[in-house]
């Protein structure tokens, strides 16, 4: 088993997918925090200047998607046949986007923000949520039907949206996107990660 | 044998690696393009109302990175080794921070100060370091993946023909050797070659 070093801020924001992943995966790891002052210097070391890092087997990974699957892989999560990767693709890609437009909102001026969070809020976010929950399965899978890593990202980045102070719509107007979330945290070592990982504000 | 159907709008834009990729790898595939009134009237049949969408064997993929990916799996461009493939998704990523993200302002900021301000910073500060991470993330021979063509380079090749050199000509990797190779090695793969000479002019 190669080690694994993960390496991201104090934070869940677009690092918390892979320690959810590796959870699942029941994969130990280093779970590295890093401090802002501490990442400056080590800012240009990286192959991309940017957070989250995957080292296993002396390489290093940048990318939280990238990473993912490759964690997916590892721990069995990304889909059976080429087709049902690419169906773990797609639904990853999508629910990220939730993410990226909340995060995009975040760092706008005042009066731009309030007009753009409306619209995620109003429009946006209604209208992805509402495609992929045409493509999640009554039983909460986007995939077949056991977990993969589409589920994982799912739960994920809307839980982590809703940090960003963005109101998205409850799931309980998505049944099949309930269900998806109600698996996830089913999962044996994501029910214990979620129990046990540090509480931060985002 | 699957029958491929890459549907699109009339452009090149974030599906033509796409189609790079089927002509490297001598796929068949059907090049759908639509516009105005046919795509108001697909929209809600794709997975996630958007465009491009990838239908084989009955399902329908959309999201561009999630189907270059499956069409590089199955033309043995993603990579050779779990890692190698890690590697190959990192630099597509990248690829879309550059592009997707700090360029988006090119086709969203109304305010043609403010555009030209952004442009300016664009091309003095955010290219500029990204294409000195991108070369050392290139090979000497020319690839970013091991020692052959993968879809990370073909990504680079078309990004920035498509992007970069199509709304800020300019000389952009003349300090750029290996990013250079890249772009040598990706337009005289023989599939490629011969689509870029044949491929449908379009605007964008």
């Amino acid at each position: 088993m190669p080690s694994i070093k993960y390496t991201y801020f104090d934070g869940r924001g677009l690092g918390e997918v892979n320690r959810v992943m590796l959870a699942a995966g029941g994969m130990k790891y280093e779970d590295v925090r890093l401090h802002e002052s501490k990442w400056a210097g080590m800012k240009s070391a990286t192959p991309m200047g940017e957070l989250p890092l995957l080292e296993v087997d002396g390489t290093t990974i940048c990318q939280s998607n990238s990473i993912a699957r490759y964690i997916a892989r590892e721990a069995g999560l990304a889909g059976k046949t080429s087709i049902d990767q690419a169906k773990v693709d797609m639904i990853m890609e999508g629910a990220r986007s939730l993410f990226d437009k909340a995060a995009q909102i975040f760092i706008l001026p005042e009066a731009e923000k309030a007009v753009r969070k409306k619209k995620l809020e109003e429009k946006e976010a209604p209208e992805l949520l509402e495609y992929l929950n045409k493509l999640a399965s009554g039983k909460g899978y986007f995939v077949g039907d056991q977990l993969t890593a589409a589920d994982v990202a799912l739960y994920v980045n809307y839980e982590s949206v809703g940090s960003l102070t963005i109101a998205l719509p409850s799931l309980d107007k998505y049944p099949n996107l309930k269900k998806v979330a109600e698996n996830v945290k089913a999962n044996p070592g994501i029910a214990k990660w979620l129990k046990e990982r540090p509480v931060t504000t985002y | 044998m699957p029958t491929y159907k890459l549907t699109y709008f009339k452009a090149r834009g974030v599906a033509e690696f796409a189609r790079l990729l089927f002509a490297a790898g001598g796929l068949e595939y059907e090049d759908v393009r639509v516009e105005g009134e046919q795509w108001q009237q697909l929209k809600p049949k794709t997975p996630m109302g958007q465009l491009p969408i990838l239908e084989v064997d009955g399902a329908m993929i959309c999201q561009s990175k999630a189907i270059g990916r499956l069409i590089a799996k199955k033309i043995g461009m993603a990579g050779k080794t779990d890692l190698e493939a890690a590697r190959a998704d990192m630099i597509t990523d990248g690829l879309e921070d550059l592009i997707g993200l700090k360029m988006s302002f090119f086709f969203t900021e109304k305010d043609e100060n403010k555009k030209e301000e952004k442009k300016k910073e664009f091309v003095e500060k955010i290219l500029p370091s990204a294409l000195d991470l991108f070369e050392k993330l290139a090979s000497a021979e020319g690839y970013f993946v091991g020692n052959s063509l993968t879809w990370a380079d073909v990504n680079f090749f078309s990004l920035f023909n498509g992007f970069i050199n199509r709304f800020i000509p300019g000389d952009h990797l003349k300090n750029h050797v290996n990013l250079n190779k890249v772009m040598g090695n990706v337009s005289s793969n023989p599939g490629i070659a011969k689509w870029l000479k044949e491929r449908p002019e379009t605007q964008f």
